[in-house]
């Protein structure tokens, strides 16, 4: 398999003092390579989310590391500082769309922040280059004007993305992006993420509950529970072919579905 | 904050109209007077008139002259004494609740909190005590302590915060800590403070008035409301001008910043 | 893996209601909140839904669509959230209940419609044991103490399955799990035997195996029963695998009704259409969703002519400009667009 692009080793995250320890994450090593869409799956207390924050310097880990194109980027104890000249490389999107812009500043405004510092861009420049930017996420520049009070929850998580591609990131963290809002938005936030990746090579990393979205999107898959992954591999084999008790437990939850769904697919 | 004063309501506007025409009288009225504030102008005790509209005191001062002259003091004093502690506090109180040392923001936490567990007009004697009284001893006093209350709100708003998702997003972009500190969290701390600062703006007033009232303010012949309304309590049954019509400056001027205040934190209210 | 369900006749037929079997009529309902001034914001114009005897019913639909507001009307709790009805009927044993007094109300909520909400942990009392919020559900209908009490409570957790009952009644809500929780809520609400349960995404809130659990849970209760049920989601797969008929509900109006399976291979209106087409969990991989274009209408915001025009990809002048669509019988489904006898299967 090609080298990495992004990968944690052995990925240990501890939470509590000495007498209420717990581990939210245990030794989990995922490997995430270039222009893959890849999925992190479990149920609340998976520890997915932590995991997901180790990936991008948020949460640092006990024990374990991060790295980037092969070289250690972010690791427990004193080497626990993301350097500043790699974050653009590795963006993230939030679950939760209505906090996850500055309510002081319009639309436009964050997006252009993120252009300014990481193009170099004047701020003549970068605000054109934000709505540039949004437009090409399917916000106007009548909507970009406004505050994230007046958008919809769809609308904001596309803003979301419009930032988090300003710095021109290798890879992008969805940490169950659509949770929060309404199916017709979920397609179309989906339809981005998928043409982002197809067209412009952005490797993603999704991290979610609903397991159709994962079987839908991705080529590799990561289950996860109690903290620890149970299974991963390639996607299509992990759905119909689940060895580990709680996979088959979680496919057979999938509601509605009276059978598989048509495979076709393309290859890629 | 332009735009904030924008966004006032009618209220605010009642409010904010007082507060200038007090400012605006109490820089003409001792202007275009042909009475000085602080020297005899004619007859004792004398009671409001054409002559003396308010009347004149116990050493025979133009009532009138004094209480507008006594405004530009009290209302420079409230406000030096509230905008600058607001914009040290709300400063150290963001920097403080942003902070990844531990140790550091602990440090000012005891500091902060030994501040405020002082009732403000105790604590401003005390300083006093130290600094001397007087005008000079009155602003360092206010100066010293008055920004330990604004750390505090701002500290803990900063706390709740550094949670949130779209300050987390900034760690994720990168984004230095003096641009994270200005254009992320104290944008969206001021406001919580600000309203604080503007009921304080009362508070500040009235503390200054009660301590010269106490003869630990500004030295005579300063006007000055407090100080005016203390001279004028041994005349309360021949003489109530002296002490009503500084009292009642005093009063209106406090409804005015209340409005003001009201009007702020309803529309921040309104909005969030 | 699904489950069987239960074919019922007349469910949602144009046309073809069995009289006696119909327990819940709701016919061209209004709701409007109360704005300062006395204005009026309509947040439902028409919605129409019918339950009848053992029938589970599906109301789908996306934020603003209103279906938040029918629940609440069919609870009369409409008040309390600065709402009121402003037309149409909710005929339920014989009375229609729109602007019926809270005299009414207090015998209808709980007893012949009951209600399990979203989150389980606000509908629960903190301070109060499980068994002391069970004794009080099961107190509105029956007078009862002491053993008789205890018995009931633990015959209505056993109903739904909740292993170590006994020990259970002395717990409080936050020492239970999610799932554990939205078992009570429904004990609770089964308490005053219901003939109809209005389930509030009562699912969503939780982990995909506890929502797998708990959906057999209520097709069983349904069996057991012979309860009628109101299920809301936004999730079409859940209201697939659980109700035998569906009403999808877009910008205050019910746009389209009738039996699931026939919505599903023939859906009749481009919402209808449009949203089966976007969902992922029947998307093939490698080929694009079916997007819907725009942002849903909003309270408020409604669009002139129909609702649905500006993101429908039928729409033609007669849409935009005209009056909105009633729903009207097409075949054995209702569907409130002009093209629905146009519409074919897929």
């Amino acid at each position: 398999m090609a080298e990495a692009l992004l990968e944690a080793s052995e990925v240990t995250v501890t939470f509590g003092d000495r007498l209420a320890a717990f581990d939210a994450v245990r030794a989990a090593t995922i490997e995430v390579a270039a222009g893959d869409a890849i999925g992190i799956v479990g149920e609340s207390g998976s520890g997915k989310t932590t995991l997901a924050r180790v990936l991008v310097g948020l949460q640092a880990p006990r024990v374990g590391e991060v790295r980037l194109e092969g070289k250690h980027v972010f690791g427990a104890g004193r080497k626990a500082r993301f350097p500043r000249g790699e974050r653009w490389k590795v963006q993230m999107i939030f679950q939760d769309p209505y906090s996850s812009l500055n309510p002081r500043m319009r639309a436009w405004q964050g997006v252009a922040e993120a252009i300014q510092v990481w193009r170099g861009a004047s701020a003549q420049e970068a605000r054109m280059q934000a709505f540039r930017l949004l437009a090409s996420v399917g916000i106007s520049s009548e909507q970009a004007e406004h505050f994230p009070r007046s958008l919809s929850g769809g609308q904001l998580q596309r803003v979301s993305v419009a930032r988090a591609l300003a710095p021109n990131p290798r890879v992008l963290i969805a940490d169950e992006p659509t949770s929060s809002i309404d199916q017709s938005a979920q397609a179309q936030l989906l339809t981005l993420l998928r043409q982002l990746q197809q067209e412009r090579g952005l490797t993603i990393v999704f991290i979610s509950h609903d397991l159709a979205l994962i079987r839908y999107l991705t080529s590799r898959v990561y289950v996860m529970q109690k903290g620890q992954i149970v299974e991963s591999g390639d996607t299509l084999r992990v759905f119909d072919r689940p060895e580990h008790p709680y996979t088959q437990l979680l496919i057979a939850s999938i509601p509605g579905r009276t059978q598989s769904p048509p495979l076709g697919y393309e290859k890629r | 904050m332009l735009v904030a004063l924008r966004r006032l309501n009618r209220t605010g506007h009642v409010g904010l109209a007082i507060l200038l025409a007090m400012v605006l009288m109490g820089l003409v009225i001792p202007m275009i007077s042909p009475y000085s504030a602080i020297s005899s102008a004619g007859e004792q005790f004398e009671p409001p008139g054409p002559r003396h509209l308010f009347g004149t005191d116990s050493l025979g001062r133009d009532v009138f002259v004094r209480t507008f002259a006594a405004a530009q003091l009290d209302l420079a004093l409230a406000l030096a004494g509230v905008t600058i502690p607001l914009l040290i506090g709300t400063i150290i109180g963001a920097m403080l609740g942003s902070t990844k040392a531990p140790l550091v923001s602990l440090l000012w936490q005891v500091v902060i909190d030994a501040i405020n567990a002082f009732p403000f007009i105790v604590l401003l004697i005390g300083v006093l005590g130290i600094v001397g009284t007087g005008l000079q001893g009155l602003l360092i006093a206010l100066l010293l302590t008055g920004w330990a209350r604004y750390a505090r709100v701002a500290r803990t708003r900063a706390l709740t915060l550094r949670d949130v998702e779209f300050v987390q997003a900034t760690e994720v972009l990168g984004y230095s800590r003096a641009r994270v500190l200005l254009g992320h969290f104290l944008p969206n701390i001021y406001s919580e403070t600000l309203a604080y600062g503007l009921s304080d703006f009362v508070l500040v007033i009235i503390t200054v008035a009660g301590l010269s009232y106490l003869g630990l303010g500004v030295r005579p012949p300063t006007p000055e409301w407090g100080a005016m309304m203390a001279d004028g309590r041994l005349f309360l049954q021949r003489a109530w001008w002296i002490t009503v019509f500084p009292g009642l400056a005093l009063s209106v001027t406090a409804i005015g910043v209340a409005l003001v205040a009201e009007s702020v934190t309803s529309r921040a209210k309104g909005e969030e | 893996m699904t489950l069987t369900r239960q074919r019922v006749p007349g469910n949602q037929d144009a046309g073809a209601a069995v009289e006696n079997s119909v327990l819940l009529q709701v016919q061209d309902l209004k709701v409007s909140f109360q704005k300062s001034g006395g204005r009026l914001l309509p947040v439902i114009d028409a919605a129409t839904l019918t339950v009848h005897r053992d029938e589970a019913v599906g109301l789908v639909g996306e934020s603003g669509s209103g279906k938040t507001m029918l629940c609440r009307a069919l609870l009369g709790t409409l008040g309390r959230h600065g709402a009121v009805a402003t037309g149409g009927s909710i005929l339920c044993g014989g009375r229609n209940l729109v602007g019926a007094p809270e005299s009414t109300w207090r015998h209808i909520r709980g007893r012949e419609i009951g209600y399990v909400p979203q989150s389980s942990l606000a509908g629960l009392n903190p301070v109060l044991t499980i068994g002391a919020q069970l004794a009080e559900s099961i107190s509105c209908v029956r007078r009862m103490a002491g053993r008789d009490l205890q018995r009931e409570a633990l015959q209505l957790l056993d109903m739904v399955r909740i292993p170590r009952a006994k020990q259970i009644l002395g717990e409080r809500p936050h020492q239970l799990s999610g799932g554990m929780r939205q078992r009570v809520m429904i004990a609770t609400a089964l308490a005053q035997r219901p003939k109809v349960l209005v389930a509030d995404e009562p699912t969503t809130a939780l982990d995909v195996t506890t929502q797998r659990e708990i959906l057999t849970l209520l097709v069983k209760l349904r069996r057991e029963l012979g309860m009628s049920l109101i299920l809301v989601s936004h999730d079409l797969a859940v209201i697939e695998e659980v109700c035998d008929s569906m009403v999808v509900m877009y910008a205050g109006l019910a746009v389209e009704a009738g039996a699931v399976e026939l919505l599903t291979r023939v859906p009749r209106h481009p919402y209808t259409r449009a949203l089966r087409a976007s969902r992922v969990d029947t998307a093939v991989r490698g080929r694009p969703l079916e997007t819907i274009t725009g942002e849903p209408a909003a309270v408020g915001a409604w669009p002139a002519g129909c609702r649905f025009a500006p993101r429908c990809s039928l729409a033609d002048d007669s849409c935009r400009q005209g009056l909105q669509p009633q729903l009207r019988p097409v075949g054995r489904q209702q569907s409130a667009c002009i093209f629905a006898d146009r519409m074919e299967a897929q």
